[in-house]
């Protein structure tokens, strides 16, 4: 069985719940024998999905304002992003927003963009209305779901999601292959063809 | 398995006339018997019937003869269990359960596995691996040879335990000394000792283990043919299967180790009386004397002649034991001597698990790989050895002006450090070591051939690399404005740096012990050693973060990036930079996703964080002076415009480099700006700008400028403070906006005068765009999103860029 290497990138406000999700998602699989990975920051989990073994590298970035301009270097090569807000804080919502913007302008092309509106428990809190995020992730062709890592609502889903949505991969090559032409190849001179503005929301 | 039944049965049937059962079970009378024959003739004495429990065995157990042993399988459901009398006052009885797991007999602890219980038990009366010492064969099972009528299923324990401890000692050591031969086979080659578990045999065969094809099948002289054969194995030709060897670095050799007791009571000279039994690991603890050699010559030559004949058969019995030892008397020119078996005898007298060193030596892939690797460089008049020369004289010959930057020169050494691993690749000695590894990944590999290259290529450049590197970065002022930051920084707590308050700091050892790795990692030529080190302190920091968190507390980047940077700020920056262009650079770019390229990626966006840390209220200030920069860039891009010769993109891009004024940089700038296009814009050669992280000169050969109205004040400062040295670099739009500049990015490519032309033409699209995307509060980001050798853990172009972009966004 083939297996591909998916690095995927975690944006979002500082305290949003990046690294819970991911460690809710590794977590069933956690074995310090196993998964030797040193903290959150970077964690692996490898799911097979259909003939495929994906095996995601999660990539946690720094969410907090002063270390924005730090993002590129983390989402570089990036196969997928998952940017995750918290819904019972607009703010976040809106920093997304940006975030999709950037990935449109200077991610990787054809990067899988996911969206996750976290701490799904707390709806009385809600500040960001479900249909609102859906509406817009939808208008950007992202995927949307509400997560909570602290009750593990729709954590592997965002993953499978995102695995139904790689591309299939050519033959001979590999996904580490694929998105290091992704990253390196299509000019930015392509991008304002390629890329829709996202519509304002 | 293929089980030491197959094996005896190949050489049974040498040494017997043809038309008998090999089988030890049904041996023609007055033949000899091997060790496992008389085993198993009396199996059902110490191995009794259901009749015999746990506590019937201790009783009988009780005051025999250290080493004594029973086994007893009175339930079905439980495994065997191996009764021994370790001769101990408060615990003189214990027992050790066999367990199987699925054909395999194996103590818990132990490694080692047998097909049978007949083979184990013969295993550890020769060694005691995990027991506490080796089992006790009664002489009297020695006399079954002579008495083949005997009906041996009557035989009990009773027979088995011989009461008296000091009967018949003598005999019986002269006796299992020479059986002592038959557990182990000698094997040598690459001069180290090994054992090899049953285990692996069983999976993997061990055709490896047997010389070229057996020819010996005629019956007759098969003592001679054992010989041959024997003489065969120690050649040191024989294919080895050393990945398959790693794993059998098991618990119970380590064990082992620790469990010998280190008195001289198993001194060869003064034998314990009360364990006769135990020559194995009497004499086997020591190293080779001329006196044990002697009696070990004098005992195989002539107390047992028959026995001894079919011993020296018996490195080719499946006991699955072997090793090699390297050592003088077995250099190759002796190999084929006539005395060698004895000298062999001689070295098997160490324990086999007392040699773990050796064992691992052997082992590891990586040493081979690395000698090998290393003999190829040097083979005179071979290909590979030349284009290594060429590429340490190249690069000794360089300084720190024959590249345009740091990052340049680092990339031609990671390209022909490229070319080189191909080189490897395809050559067939590596072919067939790599062959050899059996089981590695391709990750795994490929980590290990870029150690071996990084030994011999990078080891005798890397003083000289670190050197260009440094004057680099001293040139264009990146190191001094880590220093400064690195001041203003100093106070900061983790929180100050963004982190949140449940994270903990490393305390004052800890950071005692980072510093320490931080030097080692400086110290270290490769990258990927480097990295292992960086590892390393970030699993310190880690440590130190949740040392006093809550349990449950998940730190990701959140609370890692500003601890990381809280450690960097007391930690020689200096270093640290040049360390991270080195590995961001060298290292092998397919480890650039992993967890590695991750703590790099950080380390680096830390030192870039801390370089480019601006206090506001200096911003303020400087704004005046960014404005005049700004309008003397667009001066000055208008001239360069003729120097242009293409653009990509509708969308403005420029080149950041211009200098001006007597800074060092100048003699970057005009010679970037000479250089024509393609061979800058390069086709994905561009990478992490050499100024990456630090640099706030535009040093990098591409980048894009741009700034918009708000972020050319807050840039202010940064150009402002650097200008004496260097122009500040600003971008506006096309179409004349005067200083309100605009998010834009470039590739690097100068545009002809044509396309400029073009370009104003189409300035007022641009212009629509570049507005909206202000408005919308999204300063385009300005490093450059699409170019670059790297797939993976890019850095931006041009840390100004990035900062920009930072600014753009609030």
């Amino acid at each position: 069985m083939a297996l591909r290497e998916l690095k995927v990138c975690l944006l979002g406000d500082t305290g949003v719940g990046k690294s819970s999700i991911v460690w809710r998602f590794v977590e069933d699989s956690f074995d310090p024998n196993i998964n030797p990975t040193i903290g959150a920051s970077f964690m692996t989990k490898t799911v097979q999905y259909q003939n495929e073994l994906h095996k995601f590298l999660i990539w946690d970035t720094a969410g907090q304002e002063r270390f924005r301009a730090l993002a590129p270097m983390y989402y570089r090569g990036s196969a997928a992003a998952i940017i995750v807000y918290d819904i019972t804080k607009e703010d976040s919502f809106q920093t997304l927003k940006n975030w999709v913007k950037e990935l449109r302008q200077h991610g990787p092309p054809n990067i899988v963009v996911a969206i996750a509106g976290n701490k799904c428990d707390l709806s009385d809190a809600r500040e960001v209305s479900e249909k609102d995020a859906k509406d817009y992730a939808d208008s950007i062709h992202a995927i949307f779901v509400e997560t909570s890592a602290k009750n593990a609502i729709n954590i592997n889903e965002v993953f499978i999601e995102i695995s139904q949505r790689i591309p299939v991969s050519e033959p001979g090559g590999g996904a580490g292959a694929r998105a290091s032409n992704s990253a390196d190849s299509p000019p930015r001179a392509a991008a304002p063809a390629a890329d829709d503005p996202p519509p304002k929301p | 398995m293929r089980g030491w039944e197959d094996q005896e049965d190949a050489s049974d049937r040498c040494t017997r006339p043809p038309g008998e059962l090999a089988n030890g079970s049904d041996v023609a009378p007055g033949g000899p018997l091997t060790l496992l024959d008389r085993l198993r003739l009396c199996q059902s004495a110490w191995a009794p019937g259901s009749p015999w429990g746990r506590d019937g065995a201790f009783a009988a157990l009780w005051g025999r003869l250290p080493g004594s042993f029973l086994v007893l399988s009175d339930s079905s459901s439980q495994p065997q269990l191996l009764c021994l009398s370790v001769g101990g006052s408060d615990q003189p009885v214990r027992d050790f359960p066999i367990q199987r797991t699925g054909a395999v007999f194996h103590l818990p602890e132990s490694h080692l596995g047998f097909s049978d219980l007949v083979q184990l038990v013969a295993f550890y009366s020769l060694c005691r691996d995990v027991l506490p010492l080796c089992l006790f064969l009664p002489p009297c099972m020695y006399s079954l040879t002579e008495q083949p009528g005997q009906d041996m299923s009557l035989l009990g324990p009773k027979f088995w335990l011989c009461p008296s401890p000091d009967q018949k000692l003598d005999d019986m050591s002269m006796r299992s000394t020479g059986i002592t031969m038959c557990s182990i086979q000698v094997t040598s080659a690459s001069g180290a000792l090994c054992i090899i578990n049953p285990l692996y045999l069983h999976e993997h065969g061990d055709d490896w283990l047997r010389p070229a094809p057996r020819s010996q099948s005629s019956p007759s002289g098969a003592s001679q043919t054992a010989n041959h054969k024997r003489e065969r194995r120690l050649s040191t030709t024989r294919p080895w299967g050393g990945a398959g060897l790693r794993r059998l670095r098991g618990l119970s050799l380590d064990q082992e180790l620790h469990d010998t007791p280190p008195d001289g009571s198993m001194s060869p000279s003064a034998p314990p009386p009360a364990s006769p039994s135990a020559p194995g690991g009497v004499v086997l603890r020591r190293a080779s004397q001329p006196a044990v050699c002697d009696s070990f010559k004098r005992r195989s030559e002539g107390a047992l002649p028959v026995d001894s004949r079919r011993f020296s058969d018996t490195p080719q019995s499946p006991h699955r034991v072997s090793w090699i030892e390297e050592g003088p008397a077995l250099s190759p020119a002796q190999h084929h001597a006539h005395r060698l078996p004895l000298v062999l005898a001689d070295k098997m007298k160490n324990r086999l698990s007392a040699v773990g060193q050796a064992f691992g030596g052997l082992v590891s892939p990586q040493k081979r790989l690395n000698k090998r690797v290393q003999e190829l460089s040097e083979r005179k008049g071979g290909a590979f050895a030349e284009a290594v020369r060429a590429f340490v004289g190249h690069t000794l010959g360089g300084d720190a002006h024959s590249h345009p930057s740091a990052t340049e020169m680092l990339q031609e050494v990671r390209s022909t450090l490229t070319r080189l691993k191909e080189a490897l690749y395809d050559c067939l000695e590596i072919q067939v070591l790599i062959d050899g590894l059996g089981d590695v990944s391709d990750w795994e590999l490929d980590a290990m051939v870029e150690g071996s290259l990084h030994k011999a290529t990078l080891k005798p450049v890397s003083t000289h690399l670190y050197t260009c590197l440094r004057e680099y970065r001293s040139r264009d002022g990146s190191l001094r404005q880590l220093r400064d930051n690195q001041q203003a920084l100093e106070a900061q707590d983790p929180k100050g740096l963004g982190g949140t308050a449940g994270a903990g700091v490393p305390d004052p050892v800890t950071l005692e012990r980072i510093q320490q790795r931080w030097a080692s990692m400086h110290e270290a030529y490769s990258p990927s050693k480097k990295v292992q080190i960086l590892l390393k302190v970030c699993k310190s920091i880690y440590h130190s973060m949740s040392a006093n968190a809550s349990s449950g507390a998940v730190f990701g980047a959140d609370d890692f990036l500003p601890c990381l940077t809280w450690v960097l700020l007391r930690s020689d920056l200096t270093s640290l930079q040049l360390d991270t262009d080195y590995m961001m650079e060298l290292l092998d770019p397919t480890q650039l996703q992993g967890e590695g390229g991750y703590y790099l990626t950080s380390l680096y966006a830390s030192l870039f964080y801390i370089s480019s840390f601006q206090p506001r209220l200096a911003t303020r200030q400087l704004s005046v002076e960014a404005q005049q920069s700004l309008s003397r860039w667009h001066r000055r891009r208008t001239l360069h415009c003729n120097q242009s010769r293409r653009g990509k993109t509708r969308r403005t891009i420029r080149r950041h480099v211009h200098s001006e004024g007597a800074g060092p940089r100048r003699e970057v700038g005009p010679a970037d700006e000479d250089k024509p296009g393609d061979a800058r814009g390069g086709a994905g050669t561009e990478a992490p700008s050499g100024g990456g992280a630090g640099a706030l000169l535009p040093t990098a050969p591409e980048g894009l400028e741009v700034l918009g109205e708000e972020e050319g004040c807050r840039e202010a400062p940064r150009t402002g403070s650097r200008a004496g040295t260097a122009e500040p670099v600003v971008c506006p739009p096309e179409g004349g906006q005067g200083e309100q500049g605009s998010a834009r990015e470039g590739r690097g490519i100068p545009e002809t005068a044509e396309k400029h032309e073009k370009e104003r033409s189409e300035g007022r699209e641009g212009e629509k765009e570049e507005g909206r995307f202000r408005e919308e509060g999204f300063a385009d980001c300005l490093w450059d999103g699409g170019t670059g050798v790297r797939g993976q853990a890019q850095v931006p172009q041009n840390p100004r860029t990035t900062s920009e972009n930072l600014l753009g966004w609030e």
